[in-house]
């Protein structure tokens, strides 16, 4: 088994003197490949924290994030974000869709900034849609989805790019929970097929669908439990 | 990302956003258009008089007295000497009335000898220029200019009837094309001789052009007509002289230096609102990064590296102004097109003046979208991905 990603001692703070924050706190996790990992935690204690490091979207006051065997503090931002491209697959709480784009340059987008030509990226990008169902609305701007049907769109964009984790955020905060099960439903089915996935979520019923959850309080991990198999 | 696909995204932004890019636009608009417009007017306005002073030739030098009595018949005699002339010809003029049975008005009359028509070649509607009358005693022959003609009721089949010159009886033998030369519109031609019979006194000339044998060697010879001029004339030290000598090339030299500077200004001016319009579109292009930061944080996110960010944003407005660009050649070519109709002057589209202004406007696009673009594409992923 490999690691995807690997945290040792981290901390990260926000602001200075007397405001300052201490969002993580001497975090210790490893991540492997073929996980599915919740991560629970009340308000504040950190879990967007911990997810934009492992996003490579910020790098660590102290310690060590290793994504994909690389180490972020080594990156200069020009590196970080190919390895965002290449290895990691955002899913966000609201979407958040292309404006102006169509379901298909949607998903299609992060191939084109990786330099994948016109033509065979958006032929990719059809392919992943018509895996998540999606294939006859490739044509449909965000406005004219459903919050359900946005989400797929957004996972076939974050698994367009085959990374080695996909990242999601309160995937299912904003949907009604019986199309919040149908997203579950994907990510299990996905997590079957060998993807790697990192979930946050307030949701303890959410959380239980994962096979392993990690909690959160005021930065530190107070609990790590896997299934048995 | 590729160019083409940004392009493409710019295009449909704009085209999503009609109302504010075309009002962005508008600056660019009004900028191309006015440059457009006001330089073609600086040229075709001043390339007529330009192709008017043309027709007098590039070799040919005029001496006019600034009195009545200044250049004498003796003068060419001395002038004819000169080396490096080719030919010499001499008029007087004066003011009479012509009669003819419609009509009557007062007109210049000048008297030309033989050489006249080799030097200045005039351009003839109807008939023929005057013959050579060296030999006849009282050759009392006249040509008329187009507005003259007109002015006296006449038409191209009164070649060969008579009209009077004062009290005097002439016959029409050609009415010229007005469109040529410059200042023949309200003039008739009779021989010299004759002339210094009705109109004016012997031995006194109005003019003298002179031909030279090159182009090259004009100056030279303006030299010597002055020196020359200058000893008969007794003209000597300070003391002004009492004649001018003008070529065609100090004329051609001036009005070309005057196309030029109406042309600067002009353009200058119009470039000053292309500015403003460039100013326009940064202001647009900045609430544009504020009002995409999110989209901008999303892209960072799933890869897009600061460049890619900058790109995006440049392309958008260099894509608004060489629009707004193309669309102001356009109003301006068709404004310009009216006012050449208006001046009357030829309305010609110029590719060079084309190409600059889509430069210029393209040039405005870079330069004040690079700040916008910078901006966006220095947000900071996480903190545009958090923005409201
Ligand atoms: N950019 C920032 N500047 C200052 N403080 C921050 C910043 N980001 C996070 N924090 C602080 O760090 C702590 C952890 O925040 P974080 O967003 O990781 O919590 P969370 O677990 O994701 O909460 P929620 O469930 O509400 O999303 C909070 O106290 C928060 O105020
Ligand atoms: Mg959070």
């Amino acid at each position: 088994m490999s690691t995807v990603v690997e945290m040792l001692n981290v901390t990260k703070t926000f602001g200075e003197g007397s405001s300052i924050v201490k969002a993580l706190d001497g975090v210790d996790i490893r991540i492997e490949k073929g996980e599915f990992v919740a991560i629970v935690g009340a308000s504040g204690s950190g879990k967007s924290t911990m997810m934009n490091l492992i996003g490579c979207l910020d790098r660590p006051t102290a310690g060590l994030v290793k994504v994909a065997g690389e180490d972020l503090s080594e990156l200069n931002d020009k590196k970080l974000t190919s390895l965002r491209n290449l290895a990691i697959g955002f899913v966000f709480q609201s979407f958040f869709l292309l404006p102006k784009t169509d379901a298909l340059d949607n998903v299609a987008t992060p191939l084109f900034y990786r330099g994948v030509p016109a033509k065979e990226a958006r032929k990719k990008a059809m392919e992943m849609l018509t895996k998540l169902g999606m294939a006859d609305r490739h044509t449909h701007q965000s406005t004219q989805l459903s919050g359900g049907q946005q989400q797929r769109v957004a996972i076939a964009r974050a698994l367009v790019t085959e990374p080695s984790l996909i990242l999601a955020d309160e995937p299912t905060g904003a949907l009604d929970s019986n199309t919040g099960k149908q997203v579950m439903d994907l990510f299990e089915g996905l997590n079957r097929e060998g993807i790697t996935i990192v979930l946050i979520t307030h949701d303890l019923d959410i959380a239980k669908r994962a096979k392993r959850r990690i909690t959160l309080k005021d930065g530190k991990i107070i609990n790590d439990e896997r299934d048995v198999a | 990302m590729n160019i083409l696909i940004a392009a493409r995204l710019a295009f449909s932004r704009i085209i999503a956003t009609k109302t504010r890019s075309g009002l962005t636009m508008l600056g660019i608009i009004i900028g191309v258009m006015s440059l457009i417009a006001l330089v073609s007017v600086a040229q075709g306005a001043t390339s007529g008089i330009q192709d008017q002073f043309k027709g007098l030739g590039a070799r040919n030098l005029n001496i006019t007295g600034t009195t009545n009595q200044s250049l004498t018949t003796d003068d060419v005699k001395e002038i004819e000497k000169l080396s490096g002339i080719e030919i010499v010809t001499e008029t007087v003029s004066g003011r009479v009335t012509l009669s003819s049975n419609e009509a009557s008005t007062k007109a210049q009359i000048i008297g030309v000898d033989q050489n006249y028509k080799t030097v200045v070649d005039p351009d003839i509607f109807v008939g023929s220029f005057l013959p050579d009358v060296t030999n006849a005693s009282d050759a009392r022959l006249i040509v008329l200019s187009t507005t003259l003609a007109t002015d006296l009721k006449l038409d191209a089949y009164s070649i060969g009837s008579s009209i009077a010159v004062g009290s005097t009886e002439f016959t029409i033998v050609g009415i010229l094309d007005d469109a040529d030369g410059f200042g023949t519109r309200g003039t008739a031609y009779i021989p010299l001789e004759t002339a210094f019979k009705y109109v004016a006194v012997p031995p006194y000339l109005s003019s003298i052009t002179v031909q030279t044998t090159s182009e090259e060697i004009v100056p030279e010879v303006t030299t010597n007509l002055t020196a020359l001029l200058k000893a008969r004339h007794n003209i000597t030290g300070e003391r002004e002289a009492d004649f001018v000598i003008t070529d065609a090339s100090q004329l051609l030299d001036a009005i070309g230096t005057v196309q030029q500077f109406l042309s600067l200004l002009l353009g200058g001016i119009a470039s000053i609102s292309l500015v403003v319009g460039g100013i326009g579109i940064m202001n647009i292009m900045l609430v544009s990064v504020r009002e995409r930061t999110r989209e901008i944080g999303i892209r960072r996110a799933i890869g897009a590296q600061q460049s890619q960010i900058l790109t995006q944003f440049l392309i958008e407005a260099i894509v608004l102004s060489l629009v707004g660009g193309i669309i102001g050649v356009i109003i301006g070519e068709v404004v310009a097109y009216f006012l050449a109709q208006l001046g009357q002057w030829n309305f010609a589209l110029s590719p060079t003046m084309i190409l600059a202004s889509l430069g210029f406007s393209m040039f405005v696009g870079v330069v004040f979208g690079v700040w916008p673009a910078r901006t966006a594409s220095k947000l900071k992923p996480v903190e545009a991905l958090r923005f409201e």
